[in-house]
């Protein structure tokens, strides 16, 4: 089972199992980590579950698309080279996943 | 439209008819809990535009809303009444929410950038010094006052102000004209109408003006947009000018006296509030979002519902067949208030992180001006309680219950 590390702002982490399929903005949203709203449920329309990716992690995923790369230009944290949006990351087994929650996520 | 009893553990029997008449909040929200544990959805009869599937539970909602295979054009195109229990506008039928991939996404996308959490997040430290201005002169004219047109309307009219790009000169014409769009006044009709007419002459003037001299505001990005094959007629950019209007004012407005209200009723949740302003606003909102109607009103009924979708074939959806061509839509008290998404949802709990309202929607028509609302929401409640802390009611609220939107049209409060 991929679990997912999600850091907040103040260093605090929280580990929550995942299923291979599963985004890392759909865990979040069902296990209630603070700071990821994704509010469109993955349809890249709102920019409120962005997320930094550990750089270690790269390696799993794909870059961003042309609309997630769209997107990533109005959240409301500084976007940086690790940004991604979380319901683009899917998750797959024998991969666990660590990504750091923006500072603000409106 | 079902009426079987549903025995819960309490082992009172529940009714669970939907819809159902004015009952007590607490009452509507043990009926909630008894509907979904019940069934998905009921079939219920609309006053204009026929049967319409409503949606009770949370995560049957989510799984409509993500189908691309719910759709709203034959609302758009006419070819079918929306199931509604009044008759939509013409106007809104030809706007961003009636609209289906792919022309959807084009301008959604347009829009998106000029309202997204980067833009918003911008405007918040002016949204806090508005704030402290209107207070300094609630509080130079003395208490009681009237909360709405002082506070809770004036603040968000501001801010789509300075979205939209209406210069500081114009505001308090333009304040009067988009108030009038929802007739928050109570105003006779040839004077809406003529509000309107303004409205609509100065915003085309204005896009006029800032295809030529572009800003960084709304209007200049949708005359100006970067593609050729994205550029929009005048007459498409007003529309979602008025869209933004009629939608980006009135309902923050009627969300900030929610939130008054709620806080005012539950004491303790005040005082947790008020422990830690800014760690607490965030997930405070959320709740005021979720649960805050309830807390405006003595009585609740159940059978509201977000604009409906229309099913192009067979979907099977929390074990219903939802056939082709019914229509659907998400009772929004019902699945913010479910048992397995909310087990305690009869709660105002302003530190409840675990939220999965759907008050703004959810999926690819979730609420384009959110992050502006929930900010505006987190500006006002901070900033009005952070400076006036002993507020209190002077008076019960009154609502304008023959407006479609039932706002608050007075608060008022004494500190």
């Amino acid at each position: 089972m991929p679990k997912v590390f999600y850091v907040q702002p103040d260093g605090s982490e929280r580990v929550v199992d995942g299923a291979a399929g599963d985004s890392v903005m759909s865990t979040a949203v069902r296990n209630g980590v603070r700071g990821i709203v994704g509010q469109c449920g993955g349809s890249l329309s709102c920019a409120t579950c962005h997320v930094y990716l550990a750089a270690d992690d790269r390696q799993y995923f794909d870059g961003p698309g042309e609309d997630e790369d769209e997107m990533l230009d109005c959240t409301a944290s500084d976007r940086e080279d690790t940004s991604r949006l979380s319901c683009q990351l899917v998750l797959r087994e024998g991969v666990d996943v660590h990504v750091t929650v923006p500072d603000e996520q409106t | 439209m079902s009426s079987t009893n549903f025995q819960t553990t309490t082992t009172e029997p529940v009714d669970t008819s939907y819809p159902f008449g004015p009952v007590t909040p607490n009452e509507a929200v043990r009926r909630y809990v008894a509907i979904a544990a019940d069934r998905p959805m009921t079939k219920m009869t609309m006053p204009i535009g026929g049967d319409v599937w409503v949606i009770h539970r949370n995560a049957a909602a989510r799984q409509m809303l993500g189908d691309p295979r719910f759709v709203r054009e034959p609302f758009r195109t006419g070819k079918r009444a929306v199931p509604y229990f009044v008759e939509f506008p013409d106007f809104l039928k030809g706007t961003l929410q009636f609209e289906d991939p792919p022309h959807h996404t084009q301008l959604r996308k347009l829009v998106q950038k000029s309202i997204s959490p980067k833009r918003v997040r911008a405007m918040r430290e002016s949204a806090v010094a508005y704030a402290h201005q209107l207070i300094d002169d609630m509080v130079a004219k003395g208490s009681p006052t009237n909360l709405v047109p002082e506070y809770a309307v004036a603040l968000p009219i501001q801010m789509l102000a300075n979205l939209i790009g209406v210069p500081p000169a114009d505001r308090p014409k333009f304040q009067k004209w988009s108030a009038a769009t929802l007739a928050v006044a109570n105003m006779p009709e040839e004077e809406l109408l003529q509000n309107m007419t303004e409205l609509a002459g100065y915003l085309t003037a204005l896009i006029d003006e800032r295809r030529k001299q572009p800003r960084e505001d709304l209007l200049s990005d949708l005359a100006n947009a970067p593609h050729k094959d994205e550029s929009l007629s005048d007459g498409e950019i007003l529309t979602i000018a008025m869209l933004l209007i009629t939608a980006g004012f009135d309902n923050t407005a009627n969300f900030i006296c929610a939130g008054v209200l709620s806080l005012l009723k539950n004491p303790d949740q005040l005082a947790v509030f008020l422990e830690d302003v800014d760690g607490v606003a965030p997930t405070a909102v959320e709740e005021i979002l979720r649960h805050g109607r309830m807390c405006m009103y003595d009585k609740a009924s159940g059978g509201g519902g977000l604009v409906p979708f229309v099913a192009t074939e067979d979907v099977e959806i929390d074990g219903q067949l939802v056939a082709r061509g019914d229509a659907i839509l998400v009772d929004p008290a019902s699945v913010n208030h479910e048992g397995r998404a909310y087990p305690d949802g009869d709660r105002f709990d302003v530190r409840r992180s675990d939220n999965p309202h759907m008050t703004l929607s959810y999926g690819l028509h979730h609420c384009l001006g959110a992050p502006l609302a929930r900010m505006e929401m987190q500006v006002a409640l901070s900033v009005l309680f952070t400076r006036l802390p002993g507020l209190t009611l002077e008076g019960d609220p009154v609502m304008d219950m023959n407006n479609l939107t039932t706002p608050i049209v007075d608060l008022p409060v004494s500190w």
